[in-house]
């Protein structure tokens, strides 16, 4: 489990997700120069360089979209796991592409700018007390400035260094930019685009990945307000052999009650490694196995099996008037816990 | 200027850093070399984070349950924040946004009354 840092640690299945994504994108990219160029009207022909900075910055967005779309997904339908586990490569991937999109709008419109090209583009409109003619260009470098941030920690070192805590704020800046990036195309491209069917796309995926982060929100909201200092959990009967449910507790942590041999224990849904969602592992050789890396941690007392030293709190739970019932507060990392029966004692 | 002073004392940091302090306090970086190049953009751009994480693992002042704590608060102000930033920055855009000279009609131009043609 605990293993030496390499530059990328690949799999198979994440070789076949960069390849799907790069092909994906090298189509999109293609197409879009394809037709565009195609579609401009004789009179009014689109230069290559903009057409180009058109189809990687729309490639950005459409990815960045995707991403942020992933996690709520993935919240309500398993099936989008797969996506979510590999997201980071996703992440590099976008902010390529996005400085793609930079640097062909740089050499284009400031290629003779007596002031070095970035300077000008910051400095050549600052009317922010209007929305319309709004410098949008600073929104978009705001966003690729955030996507290189992220992107430069991404390495699983960062999160283990960092903390998972700290790096997942760090990483929650990307809702930061993707506000920003809907604002640099709200504000830019879509007020001299005249193809409705961009707008609507734009507007469409905006829109939607909006919607699924409240959606996600209002939900978990509503489990972790429904609790006490015990709170029940909800069909512990009906938990699988080795598999858990995950309960939302009141201070915004998640536990995971696992079932294993007819007993019930209960562990941090966060794996110590990466945050990992333990809750959707399953129990192998007698330990919670994380679904992302393989860590693995004892039922009984959160702690992975020697030579490893990871560990992760544990939860008391008990059986009250007919139902099972967890601690709100966890337990320090590795600290022993009973587990109880899977049925209600007689 | 200040961005170049920036760099050079991430580039003073990365050094000290990846020669020396990052075997002491990540025990899976030990003997392994091939990835530390790719640590260099991120310390960089984040040196001062750099430090004060190296120098919270060096005194060992660090709380487990902290770790174990996911930001999931932050999720929620951040859904609630796009759900209103989104649909103002989309309806504002469509609303206001211009005619374009190419997308008005053309004009037949009459010449003025009494001009020969």
């Amino acid at each position: 489990m605990s293993v030496a840092y390499t530059p990328v640690q690949w799999t198979r299945t994440k070789w076949l997700y960069d390849a799907v994504l790069a092909v994906a994108v090298i189509v999109y990219l293609w197409v879009f120069v394809t037709v565009g160029a195609a579609a401009s009207a004789p009179t009014r022909p689109v230069d290559g360089a903009i057409l180009n900075a058109r189809a990687l910055g729309s490639c950005a967005f459409f990815m960045l979209s995707a991403i942020l779309a992933i996690g709520p997904l993935a919240r309500f339908d398993r099936r989008f796991l797969p996506l979510l586990y590999n997201r980071r490569h996703f992440g590099v991937m976008t902010a390529l592409v996005a400085l793609g999109h930079a640097v062909f709008v740089l050499d284009w419109y400031f290629a003779f700018s007596p002031t070095p090209k970035l300077e000008a583009l910051l400095s050549a409109n600052t009317a922010v007390d209007r929305l319309i003619g709004f410098p949008f260009e600073w929104l978009g470098a705001l966003a690729l400035v955030i996507l290189f941030v992220l992107a430069a920690t991404s390495h699983d070192f960062w999160l283990s260094f960092l903390t998972p805590p700290v790096w997942k704020r760090l990483h929650g800046l990307i809702y930061l930019a993707y506000a920003a990036v809907v604002g640099h195309v709200a504000l830019g491209a879509l007020l001299s685009q005249t193809n409705p069917l961009f707008a609507m796309a734009v507007c469409v995926c905006a829109a939607g990945v909006a919607g699924l982060h409240l959606a996600a929100a209002l939900g978990e909201r509503a489990e972790a307000e429904a609790a006490g200092a015990w709170i029940a959990v909800p069909e512990a009967g009906a938990i699988a052999e080795g598999r858990a449910r995950v309960v939302a507790l009141p201070d915004g942590t998640r536990a995971a009650v696992f079932r294993h041999e007819g007993r019930l224990a209960a562990i941090s849904h966060a794996c110590a490694h990466q945050n990992g969602p333990l809750g959707e592992g399953r129990v192998i050789d007698g330990c919670v196995t994380c679904p992302w890396h393989g860590f693995q941690y004892r039922l009984e007392d959160g702690c992975s099996p020697a030579p490893f030293t990871e560990k992760v709190p544990t939860y008391r739970l008990r059986w009250r008037e007919g139902r099972v019932e967890i601690a709100a507060e966890a337990s320090p990392p590795g600290t022993p816990q009973e587990p109880i029966g899977a049925e209600a004692p007689a | 200027m200040a961005g170049e002073i920036w760099l050079w004392a991430g580039a003073a940091v990365a050094a000290a850093f990846l020669a020396f302090g990052i075997d002491r306090v990540e025990p899976n970086a030990r003997g392994a070399y091939a990835f530390r190049p790719l640590l260099v953009p991120g310390i960089l751009l984040l040196w001062p984070l750099v430090l004060w994480r190296w120098v919270a693992v060096a005194r060992g002042a660090e709380d487990w349950r902290a770790r174990h704590d996911p930001p999931r608060r932050m999720h929620g102000l951040a859904a609630g924040a796009l759900a209103v930033l989104i649909p103002v920055l989309l309806v504002s855009a469509l609303v206001l946004r211009p005619t374009l000279s190419s997308e008005r009609a053309p004009v037949l131009l009459e010449p003025p009354a009494g001009a020969s043609r």
